[in-house]
Parts: C-alpha cells; structure tokens; sequence
C-alpha cells in the first residue's frame, strides 16, 4: 500500500472561490499550496431548492471530518451553513472571508495550527 | 465552449480517501489544472463513502456495499447532484462527470469486484477485483438523471489508483471528454 499523504486538514469554500473570475481570489489554490483539502459549499447561483440539500451533504461531510478530529476552517461560508452544521452537531469552524491570496494563506496557517 | 464538470469529492480532498489512498495533501491537481486551465466550472460532488462508511472503512468491492441502505444513501446524495446538473443542464451549459476507476461508488468505467470477500479482511495484495462497469453512486446518479429526462452527462474517471496508471494519457482522456460536446 502507498504512503497515505493526507493533510488533516479540511476548508469548507464558498463555491464562487473555487470558481473565480476576473482576477477574483482563487482560494483553490492557495489552499493546494497550502496543504488543505477543499469541501465546496454551493454557489449563489443555485436556487434555494439546489443548494438546500447540497448543503446539507456539505455539512454531513464535515462531521465526519470533526468527529475525527480533522482541523475545520470556513472560507466565505454560505448563508445557512451553522444552521445545517448545527443539525449534525458541528459546531462553525474558525471563518473569514479574505480579500486576497495573503490574507486567506495567513487564516489558514492561523486555523491549522 | 467550456462548461461545468462535475468532478468526485477526493479530487479537492484528498482526506476522504480510505487510509492509504491519499496521494496528496488536499487537492489532487493534475487533473484539476486541466479542466481550470480549459475554463470549465469545477463543481464537487459528495463522497458517497465518506459519510456512510467512514473516514476508518477498508478498501472494499462493489458486492461489500452494494445494500439496500447504501443504494438510498447514495440515492440521496445523487438527488442533490442531480438537481445541480438540472439547473446546468436547463442553462444549456455542458456537462462531465469525472469519477473513479476502480472505486466500487465512483467508477465510471471501471470498478471492483468479488463475489467471494467478505469477512476477516484477509485477501492478499493486488488489483484482482477490478472490473468493467460503474460503482453504485455512479449507477445511481445516472438513474436520477434519467428520471429527471436528462441524458447521462460524457464522463470518465481518474485512473491514479489503477495498476496501469499514466498521467499523461489521463490528461489527454480528460482533453477529449471536454472536447466531446
């Protein structure tokens, strides 16, 4: 079996940071750069309806990542993500909405330890 | 014209593979880079494994999850996909599925089979089990979509866990799926 080169380390982003345009902040990678895995958290551009129960497998992955003691951090974070990591007794992880590349590497060194 | 791919949870995590499968940190970006670099819309599609079996499950073949409770987990999973790929879809945006070779959820076109495992998990080392056909989520996804009158999506998977693995024609695997639409 190969070496396991997992990071223990998980970001829940905001959709639109995983998709950028116009030179907007690409937290993707940043966070490769930096050693973090990604759960992406539905777009704005889904209607409530889509997004509902995309968030909420959002959050059941996460619960298993906290459970297990995996370090958690929220980058942008969507409208309703506390209450859907609520119902699986998560508690929001460390959040921050960055401005730039050097702003999101510092939280996330912050988060991680 | 790019369009949206809708790529297997562990391509930007790698922390939801079983123990042993990660062969990064966090995002798995060969494969990555090429769909950005192509324009393509990333969207992540749950591990169907991750919350039902857990980040401690052993490797398994399709038979060891192949339940009726497995199939409404990974059902429900495939609801929520399904309804994203609609709104896609209804833009008339194109669409891919980029899955797992070998992986008894999230092969494409190749999963892993046999009849006889089960119990102590004793089998040796090796790529025995892997065979033609899609995993469960997969066959899952594809049945929602038809129900919703949606016509399966072009896809692939990513090979880095099979025995025969090349980057190289994995890309340009990648290259054509965009390409065919």
């Amino acid at each position: 079996m190969d070496t396991d080169e997992r990071g223990f380390k998980v970001a829940l982003v905001a959709g639109e940071l995983l998709n950028p345009h116009g030179g907007g902040l690409d937290a993707l990678a940043v966070l490769e750069e930096e050693d973090w895995g990604a759960i992406q958290l539905p777009a704005a551009d889904y209607p409530d309806d889509v997004a509902r129960p995309l968030l909420d497998q959002a959050a059941e992955q996460a619960e298993e990542f906290a459970r297990n003691g995996y370090t958690l951090a929220v980058v942008r974070g969507r409208p309703g993500l506390a209450e859907a990591l609520a119902r699986y007794g998560v508690a929001l992880p460390p959040t921050a909405d960055p401005a730039s590349a050097e702003e999101l590497r510092a939280f996330l060194a912050e988060a991680g330890g | 014209m790019p369009g949206v791919a809708f790529v297997a949870h562990c391509l930007l995590n790698q922390n939801s593979k079983t123990h042993g499968g990660a062969r990064c940190p966090g995002v798995y970006s060969p494969l990555v880079e090429e769909l950005r670099a192509a324009g393509w819309r990333l969207e992540q599609m749950p591990c169907p494994e991750l919350a039902f079996t857990g980040l401690h499950r052993f490797w398994a073949v399709k038979e060891q999850l192949d339940t009726s409770a497995y199939r409404r987990h990974c059902r429900r999973i495939a609801a929520a996909v399904a309804g994203a790929i609609d709104v896609h879809v209804r833009r008339g945006d194109d669409v891919i599925l980029v899955g797992i070779e070998g992986s008894p959820s999230m092969g494409v076109h190749i999963t892993s089979s046999d009849p006889e495992r089960g119990g102590r998990p004793e089998w040796p080392d090796g790529s025995g089990e892997l065979s033609p056909g899609s995993g469960i989520f997969m066959e899952e996804i594809v049945a929602e979509l038809a129900a919703r009158g949606i016509e399966a999506p072009h896809a692939m998977g990513i090979s880095h866990q099979l025995p025969d693995h090349d980057p190289a024609v994995e890309r340009a695997k990648l290259r054509e799926l965009m390409g065919a639409r």
